[in-house]
């Protein structure tokens, strides 16, 4: 097999399938997730939950428009979903929620995913103290407990939706580093990048030009393993108040503002259940899938 | 085996450091003054501004950070983990009183993770390929994609507020311990179970096994004999990690059902933005999952001889 081979450090809950194997990342990747069934459901899904985040707000009415005459109403045709407490309608609010959770899931891995190469391939191609230091960090970051980390970094700098975005990106990078540190470090003794070196390319070419590249398909499928985890702790979080504030429309926040009066209106949980229950789906298929396809030998 | 084992603890006691610098530099690094709001917490007398400048002086904030650093782990060793900036009291009083419950639920979740992902695991390699294959993997699909919080509202505030059955607002003990744990356990033991799946089937597919099966032995001596000692080492490994994710996913947990436990007691810290507090719930965690990592390692080795000959 010509692709390059790495071994995924993360062992996520949802994507702790993936997590445990060796994963092919090049292109043809993912055109072999598509021909896996449960990857092409699973990505099939997550398209339509782009769609409805990027799209679906721009078709509802206001989230945030309350109507204390009609609170608590059951899903009908004119509130599809049912209203909350304020009477907000909650069909435009799980489609604003879907926007905000996955955009900021979105937001996290994006920056972590260049943090993470950024000091994996910094670490890897300098070696020495460079090396040293930045590898260290990384255990110590990855031998907190994400979640942990996480809160002790909100009660830092306080509650808000930006403050949980910054805790996750400094409780991220550290697993998404050391993958593209082990994929630079094993890169210096490739025939191409023995070849570039011997051509006279210095070190910054070799670590941009031959380097880089790979390291980022590997980490971009990494972070993507991730999506689903990310969403649930972002939800999690701000289910607990520490993240994106009322009257934000926000799965996790939705949720956490409907429980006093779930018990007589039951139905205001299905737009963010749902919401978050599809999201991590359509996250462990598609992860599932990249295991199933990049290992052979590994069991359906 | 000795060598490896002080090897092991060396690395343990390196990643406790670790964590004590990083929690170190958060405390440093938070805005506010502690002297001003331990003694605003107190709130006995009026918080003048030499009361403040006298607990700065004996808290020993007037210093540099490098001997502020040596006396914050000196102090860790000697088990003081200062005061609440909220309550005033010493965070290792504050957190002990509320440990056991916290304890209580994760040996009941993880007692109720190990049993579910057995009985998943196992029936799963059982029947691979055949229904009860599906059926067993269908259901840890299910546990896997409904978060701990959704499934703890669900519960609460569904099933228990709308029956009557059972209680709302848990008093901590063993009695009520019951769905809390289930709550934690259940996205856990899916995932285990998958581990285990993966590993029985990996175990099965070993030439030995062919042999054992050509001598004319059952499934089920092959299962217990071979197939299950077999996979018990990335079994245990995964249940190491993650018992760390369960600690981890006590504050929302614990939140939910109002378990009067360190994880409820550090979101409301959080929320007030008590540091020390925080950081002692971090420096648990990090202690628990070190010992973790160390039992499992230990174990592994112990069971596997391949391990130990390393």
């Amino acid at each position: 097999m010509s692709s390059t081979l790495f071994r995924s450090s993360l062992v996520g809950r949802h994507g702790s399938g993936a997590a445990e194997g060796w994963v092919a990342a090049d292109g043809r990747l993912w055109r072999r997730v598509l021909r896996h069934r449960g990857g092409r459901f699973g990505t099939a899904l997550g398209v339509v939950l782009a769609l409805v985040a990027v799209i679906g707000p721009l078709l509802t009415a206001d989230p945030n428009l309350t109507d204390y005459t009609n609170k608590l109403a059951s899903p009908s045709g004119e509130h599809l979903l049912g209203t909350d407490l304020a009477g907000r309608d909650f069909f435009a609010r799980t489609l604003v929620g879907a926007q905000t959770s996955l955009g900021a899931a979105l937001l996290v891995m994006a920056i972590v995913t260049v943090i993470g190469l950024g000091v994996g391939v910094l670490a890897g191609s300098a070696g020495g103290a460079i090396d040293t230091v930045l590898n260290r960090l990384m255990d110590v970051v990855l031998g907190i407990p994400g979640l942990v980390l996480t809160l002790a970094i909100v009660g830092m700098l306080g509650p808000s939706f930006l403050n949980l975005v910054i805790a996750m990106t400094v409780t991220g990078w550290a697993g998404l580093a050391k993958l593209a540190r082990a994929h630079t470090r094993g890169a210096s003794q490739r025939p191409d990048v023995i070849a570039a070196r011997m051509a006279g390319a210095g070190p910054l070419r070799i670590a941009f030009g031959h380097v880089l590249p790979g390291a980022v398909s590997l980490v971009l499928v990494a972070s993507t393993l991730r999506i689903g985890e990310t969403v649930v702790a972002f939800a999690g979080l701000s289910f607990l108040g520490l993240g994106a504030q009322p009257p934000t429309a926000e799965w996790g926040t939705m949720l956490s503002e409907s429980r006093m009066t779930l018990a007589i209106a039951p139905f205001q949980i299905i737009g963010p259940g749902v919401g978050l229950m599809l999201t991590v789906l359509a996250s462990t298929l598609v992860a599932d899938a990249l295991r199933d396809v990049s290992e052979p030998g590994s069991r359906q | 085996m000795a060598s490896r084992v002080l090897r092991r603890l060396a690395q343990a006691l390196g990643t406790l450091l670790g964590g004590a610098v990083i929690t170190f530099l958060m405390l440093a690094a938070t805005p506010g003054d502690p002297a001003e709001r331990i003694l605003t917490a107190k709130g006995q007398e009026a918080v003048t501004p030499e009361a403040i400048a006298a607990l700065r002086t004996e808290l020993g904030l007037d210093r540099p950070l490098p001997v502020r650093l040596g006396d914050y782990l000196r102090d860790l060793v000697m088990g003081d983990l200062g005061s609440s900036w909220s309550t005033g009291r010493p965070v290792v009083a504050e957190l002990g009183e509320r440990l056991p419950a916290t304890l209580r639920l994760t040996v009941a979740a993880l007692g109720i993770a190990v049993a579910v992902s057995l009985v998943l695991g196992l029936a799963a390699a059982w029947g691979a390929g055949r229904l009860l294959d599906h059926v067993s993997r269908t259901v840890s699909m299910v546990f896997l994609v409904v978060p701990s919080f959704l499934l703890g509202v669900m519960i609460l505030d569904i099933v228990v507020v709308r029956s009557g059955v059972g209680v709302v607002i848990a008093d901590g003990q063993w009695g009520t311990v019951l769905l809390p744990a289930i709550t934690l356990a259940l996205g856990a033991a899916a995932s285990w179970s998958r581990v285990l799946r993966a590993s029985l089937l990996d175990a099965r597919a070993a030439p030995f096994l062919m042999v054992s099966r050509a001598r004319g032995t059952t499934a089920l001596h092959r299962m217990v004999v071979h197939e299950l000692p077999n996979s018990m080492p990335p079994f245990i490994t995964i249940i190491g990690i993650e018992v760390a994710v369960l600690v981890g996913g006590a504050p929302i947990v614990e939140s939910i059902y109002s378990w009067p436990g360190v994880g409820r007691f550090t979101v409301q810290a959080v929320g007030a933005r008590d540091m020390p507090v925080i950081v002692g719930f971090v420096m648990f965690a990090i202690a628990l999952f070190v010992v973790a990592s160390l039992a499992v390692d230990l174990l592994t080795a112990a069971i596997d001889p391949r391990q130990r000959a390393r």
